[in-house]
């Protein structure tokens, strides 16, 4: 026969809830994003002609396809991960030419300055909760794209 | 002969010597019968092994073995698909009392999680002149792609 | 052009047309080249079982990865590379519940292999191919699993010694002296089983 559950018990799974609850909500520290940002090359091309990029991963390839854009093949060229705290900004350089600055506004949410041999080209704001990822595209030389992605990452 | 020597005699075969070290071993092998012997053993063995692997065939039939590749790959996929399974920790809050979690939760403070909120669309805003911003939104895929428009020649459009 | 060239040129449409999610074309790749790798599979896990699930593993695993394949080694090297490393991974896993052989034992404190008369009769000569690859597949099976890895490693895969080192994670010296003794040892027991017949 079940018994009920005593005081005690029910004392000891609300110090558990909240023990749990808490631990969960400041991982680190409270608001600070862990980023990734990811520069790929867009291209028919079945090989890139710097031997260092590698073809992005399976999942990233299955991701990138689904997009409305025709190019059959997607290299990485670069990957960078980063912690932001609130309100903290970070410059990143993606390639000697491709540079982005990430600034975290809180709640999730991302502002994403890109630059082009020094110039400011756009501003993106994006809420970029942990399922979420924001990719940034724009056309290159000989009919080919590179594309920035940046999305939240354990 | 020495281990060491016996070593390089087998990097000799192998090919993994240097010039000098190829061109010592091959001083010794002139001039010592046992040396020679060694290493045409070694090389009878490595030639002995050339056409081993030729002759094995994989016991199962092209069906049956492609077969199971195929139900391997579909189910992998579909693992791949599935929405994420709640997390341990959500399942084991729930029989501690859902009142209860709410209260405590209120309390810390909710907001660092959220509601599962629509992601609100990205606010673009370019610089370059002629340039122009498309967004596109995938929500399966939790994907927002902003298509920057400006001519491919432009000196953003390069890597290096 | 070779024989080898031939082969990955035919491969190269059948690969394409797979990276592009053509599966059909998949199971062509499958169908022709399933034997080497569970040849390879075999000759390192040294039971059919074993053999039959990590290849089947490797051609799953050569699906997820395809898109990465960029065409720097031939098609059937790269899936080989892919079922060796996983035949290396099931070979560790199985080895924490061994207790080392007395021949690693022999191996790690030295020298058993020097001892050895060198072997005069060349195990090719005068041998029916069947009845060699039969002697050698026995011969093959009496080696330890760190032996016969490292060999197959250099005489089927043709690694070289710091490649070996890498995939087996130990020093170049260890790998010299392991295949060294898998060498003469091999010789030896080839030898041996013909003078026994």
């Amino acid at each position: 026969m079940m018994r009920p559950w005593s005081s005690t018990m029910r004392l000891a799974c609300l110090a558990l809830a909240f023990l749990i609850v808490t631990a969960l909500a400041a991982p680190v520290r409270a608001g600070e994003l862990k980023l990734e940002a990811i520069l790929i090359w867009g291209t028919d091309d079945e090989k890139s002609p710097d031997p260092k990029h590698k073809a992005v991963d399976s999942r990233l390839a299955k991701k990138l396809k689904k997009m409305p854009f025709k190019w059959r093949n997607y290299f990485e060229v670069n990957r960078v991960k980063f912690n932001l705290a609130e309100d903290q900004t970070q410059k990143i350089e993606l390639s000697k030419e491709c540079k982005i600055k990430v600034r975290n506004l809180g709640k999730s949410t991302v502002e994403i300055y890109f630059f082009g041999k020094g110039e400011l080209v756009s501003k993106i704001s994006q809420s970029l909760t942990k399922d979420e990822c924001l990719v940034t595209g724009g056309n290159a030389a000989n009919l080919t794209a590179w594309f920035v992605m940046l999305r939240q990452v354990d | 002969m020495n281990q060491d020597f016996q070593l390089k005699l087998q990097a000799y075969l192998d090919g993994e010597l240097t010039e000098r070290d190829t061109r010592e071993v091959e001083a010794v092998l002139a001039g010592d019968p046992e040396a020679r012997a060694l290493l045409t053993e070694l090389r009878n063995t490595t030639d002995a092994l050339a056409d081993f692997e030729t002759d094995l065939k994989l016991p199962e039939t092209r069906d049956f073995f492609w077969s199971k590749i195929q139900r391997q790959i579909q189910r992998q996929d579909t693992l791949a698909e599935r929405p994420t399974p709640v997390p341990f920790w959500r399942r084991l809050l729930i029989p501690t009392g859902a009142f209860a979690v709410l209260v405590l939760v209120g309390w810390i403070g909710f907001k660092s999680f959220g509601p599962a909120s629509d992601t609100e669309a990205a606010v673009v805003e370019t610089f370059l002149t002629d340039a122009g911003a498309m967004t596109y939104r995938d929500e399966v895929e939790g994907m927002t792609v902003v298509w920057l428009s400006y001519p491919a020649e432009n000196e953003f459009a390069e890597f290096e | 052009m070779s024989e080898r060239a031939l082969t990955a040129s035919e491969d190269e449409p059948l690969v394409k047309a797979a990276q592009r999610g053509d599966m059909e074309a998949y199971e062509q790749l499958v169908a022709k080249h399933r034997d080497k790798i569970y040849a390879r599979a075999y000759s390192m896990m040294r039971n059919e079982d074993d053999a039959i699930d990590l290849s089947q593993e490797a051609w799953v695993k050569g699906w997820q990865r395809l898109v990465q394949f960029q065409g720097e080694s031939s098609f059937a090297t790269w899936m080989t590379r892919i079922v060796i490393n996983l035949c290396l991974d099931q070979l560790r896993k199985q080895k924490r519940h061994r207790t080392e052989s007395i021949e690693m034992m022999d191996e790690e404190s030295g020298g058993v292999e020097r001892q050895m008369p060198v072997v005069t009769v060349n195990p090719t000569e005068r041998l029916e191919r069947a009845e060699l690859r039969q002697r050698i597949d026995k011969a093959l099976g009496q080696l330890s699993e760190t032996h016969r890895t490292a060999l197959v490693l250099c005489e089927f895969e043709g690694l070289e010694y710091k490649e070996i080192a890498q995939a087996m994670h130990c020093s170049i010296g260890t790998v010299m002296s392991r295949l060294f003794y898998a060498r003469r040892k091999l010789a030896a027991l080839l030898a041996d089983l013909k003078k026994t017949e």
